[in-house]
């Protein structure tokens, strides 16, 4: 058991660190102050694609020594959230897209759709849309149709919160043959951008992580190619109940740890900010030192389980409660953090000017997005005591 | 490297340690509680067995090793842990002193029974040449008494004096009081404690991780099995939730011993770590140990159930060298609260 990096980690690391500092937040607090998305057209993302900041790190020894993608996937979460996770949230790439087509595409879907985001010069973005106005947390009840007709699939609903998907090439759709099959008639497919019957997905307007679009959407008789089924006709067939929706789960699992270490980073910097507050404000006495020494102990105890869980992710190894666990912990210690900084700023915080006061509005979302943390309880409680799932 | 797995040595040490828990710690815990002490079956086994100051052997499986062990003689009784362990968390101070002949003084000796103290768990003024004060919390039998403070490591011989007292728990290590009326030192070394306290911390609170471990498991099991309102009472949401964040609970405290136990072994300054994870610990116990017996109501309430044990002395483990006061102050004030910008904690 070790918990150290290696050299070419850390490195990474701290090139995030010395371009989250420089142009990272800055950025994030330029488009929280006026309140809309980094435009995708922005300077921003070319100098991230410039910099390889998308890819993982070259590593000389091949690979060997240095962490898995999931342990790397949270080591660069953590780090980019510290510094903005709205901007963070933003940067070219397949998004939660990428997972349900790595693990449900068939091969040339795989190709298709995922190829265009290796070595990219150009930025692009891909998106993933689940949740619906009637459908947040229960994802199972998602109500948006999708009926066969010929060589096509008819797609009708509405969508919400999907992240990049204003600039998306293309978006994984979740849409059922059948309400009333639940789960088993989930389908997903590969919703292209143009598509006639695609409403232009618009930017809602947020309390906080402002500098990334969490776009809203509808489909209005979307015909799509029944190439776009994502895994194809066989793939359903094949798992006759459940698959599209293990699916987007998997996608969860995979993901659950990553937003959790995103949320450790922004709790690490509202310890920073609070920590920098009170000695500079001269506050930093007892209580204010034992409230700190707190909140850094249970950051670290979250970040444990962010690592733990993408380890496992790593071993191939079932990671379910942990990947729930990390995520339930590290969103409600990023909100006590914010709300501890708070505090300490007093009504410094109320002037709407002070770092601590973005993060206090947007770390709120960490316990919401990918499961609130009420659902992360239910799927340890599944696992941990067979909590029943009609209770 | 981030690496969660054991290897072959800890899967062994493990394995055997369990067994000796499940089959002979374990259900003696009530018997070793009423006669205050394990049984002679049970010290011989112990011994047999070569757990004591395993981390100090040549090419010894440090820290990492000993709490892993102490987790799982923790979960069976801990008071019985600290009654064969002879050593005990004071190997790290015996070792600043002599190193292995410091240990093996003890380790060699069935007579001897050494016990850490800081003065925090008494009034003790220590000289040089003398100790003087009262100890509140000890095992019987202290041969090897060491108190470390800020001036450095005392360890005390001869003048000890002991008088039982009824313990809230922890009864198998037959607690006592000891007093030191001007005992004579017999050896001092002004030296920085903080890694032998960070060890020291790690040792309890891996006992401790292993109570509140098992209190909810037991909760957990229980919990499936009890029906209420047509249904087992762990299917009702306030109980679901309440035993998810208990597992929660207790996997973040093991993250941290784990993590502050890696740092001791790769030779890295563990003190804040140790600290953290020590506070962390006692911290949880606060809220795994009571809510071990609210689960199973006025059955927890009950000695017929273990539970009621767990809480008590689940609390107690908590109490010893300064409790989590100290080691959250020494945690708060160990660095720059600032430090953590910019890298993983």
């Amino acid at each position: 058991m070790r918990f150290d990096l290696d050299e070419t980690t850390a490195a990474h690391v701290e090139v995030l660190r010395q371009f989250g500092r420089d142009v990272i937040r800055p950025l994030g607090i330029e488009r929280d102050r006026a309140g809309s998305p980094t435009p995708p057209d922005h300077p921003f993302f070319r100098e991230v694609l410039k910099r390889g900041l998308t890819r993982a790190p070259d590593r000389a020894d091949g690979g060997a020594g240095g962490p898995g993608p999931a342990v790397l996937r949270v080591i660069t979460g953590n780090e980019l959230a510290y510094w903005d996770r709205g901007v963070s949230s933003s940067l070219p790439g397949p998004g939660l897209g990428g997972g349900p087509v790595m693990s449900m595409g068939t091969p040339e879907q795989r190709a298709r759709l995922m190829t265009r985001f290796r070595d990219m010069t150009e930025p692009k973005w891909a998106a993933f849309a689940m949740t619906e106005p009637g459908a947040g947390s229960d994802v199972a009840r998602i109500q948006s149709r999708a009926v066969r007709d010929g060589d096509e699939w008819v797609l009708n609903g509405a969508k919400l919160y999907s992240a990049n998907a204003d600039r998306a090439d293309w978006i994984v759709v979740f849409a059922t043959v059948d309400p009333s099959l639940g789960r088993a008639g989930h389908r997903a497919f590969i919703v292209e951008r143009g598509m006639p019957g695609l409403s232009e997905p618009k930017p809602e307007k947020k309390m906080g992580i402002k500098a990334y679009a969490s776009a809203s959407f509808t489909m209005n008789d979307l015909r799509v190619p029944a190439d776009n089924l994502l895994g194809g006709e066989a793939h359903y067939e094949a798992r006759s109940r459940g698959a599209g929706f293990k699916g987007a789960m998997q996608t969860f699992n995979a993901t659950r740890p990553a937003i959790a270490a995103n949320a450790v980073g922004m709790a690490r910097a509202c310890l920073d900010e609070a920590a920098a507050f009170a000695r500079d404000a001269g506050a930093a006495g007892h209580r204010c030192h034992d409230r700190l020494e707190r909140m850094r102990r249970k950051a670290r105890a979250a970040w444990l389980m962010c690592l733990k869980a993408a380890w496992l992710a790593d071993q191939g190894a079932p990671n379910m409660v942990e990947a729930s666990m990390s995520k339930a912990t590290a969103a409600e210690v990023a909100m006590e953090a914010a709300s501890l900084g708070m505090e300490l700023l007093g009504a410094v915080g109320a002037q709407g000017e002070h770092l601590i006061e973005k993060l206090y509005r947007d770390v709120k979302a960490m316990d919401i997005v990918e499961g609130t943390g009420q659902i992360q309880r239910i799927v340890m409680a599944r696992h941990l005591v067979g909590y029943p799932r009609d209770a | 490297m981030i690496d969660f797995g054991i290897g072959e040595d800890e899967t062994l040490l493990r394995d055997a340690v369990e067994r000796f828990a499940r089959d002979a710690l374990a259900p003696q815990a009530r018997v070793a509680e009423a006669n205050r002490a394990p049984d002679l079956a049970t010290i011989a086994l112990y011994e047999s067995l070569g757990l004591m100051g395993l981390e100090f052997a040549d090419g010894g499986l440090g820290m990492q090793a000993r709490c892993l062990v102490n987790q799982i003689l923790g979960g069976a009784d801990p008071g019985a842990a600290l009654a064969l362990d002879r050593l005990g968390h004071a190997g790290y101070a015996l070792w600043a002193l002599d190193g292995s002949e410091g240990v093996a003084a003890v380790t060699d000796n069935p007579h001897r029974r050494a016990w850490l103290a800081t003065p925090e768990d008494g009034a003790v003024n220590i000289t040089e040449r003398h100790a003087s004060g009262v100890l509140h919390f000890a095992p019987a039998g202290v041969t090897d008494l060491v108190v470390v403070s800020a001036g450095g490591v005392a360890l005390i011989r001869d003048g000890i004096e002991s008088t039982p007292v009824r313990g809230g728990g922890l009864k198998a290590m037959n607690p006592v009081r000891i007093g030191l009326d001007a005992a004579p030192v017999a050896r001092f070394r002004r030296l920085p404690v903080a890694p032998l306290l960070a060890r020291a911390r790690l040792y309890l609170a891996s006992l401790l991780l292993g109570v509140l471990d098992t209190a909810g498991s037991y909760a957990r099991d229980y919990a499936q099995q009890r029906v209420a309102f047509g249904k087992p009472i762990a299917h009702h949401q306030a109980l679901a939730f309440l035993l998810t964040d208990m597992h929660t609970a207790v996997t973040g405290a093991r993250l941290l011993i784990q993590d502050a136990a890696w740092r001791a072994d790769a030779g890295l300054d563990a003190a804040e770590a140790a600290a953290t994870a020590f506070t962390e610990t006692v911290e949880q116990s606060s809220f795994i140990g009571p809510n071990a017996v609210q689960v199973l109501g006025g059955l927890g309430f009950m000695q017929d159930y273990p539970v009621e044990k767990y809480m008590r002395e689940s609390r107690l483990l908590g109490l010893l060298l300064g409790g989590a006061d100290q080691a959250r102050e020494e945690a708060a004030q160990s660095r720059d609260m600032t430090l953590m910008a910019g890298g993983v904690l």
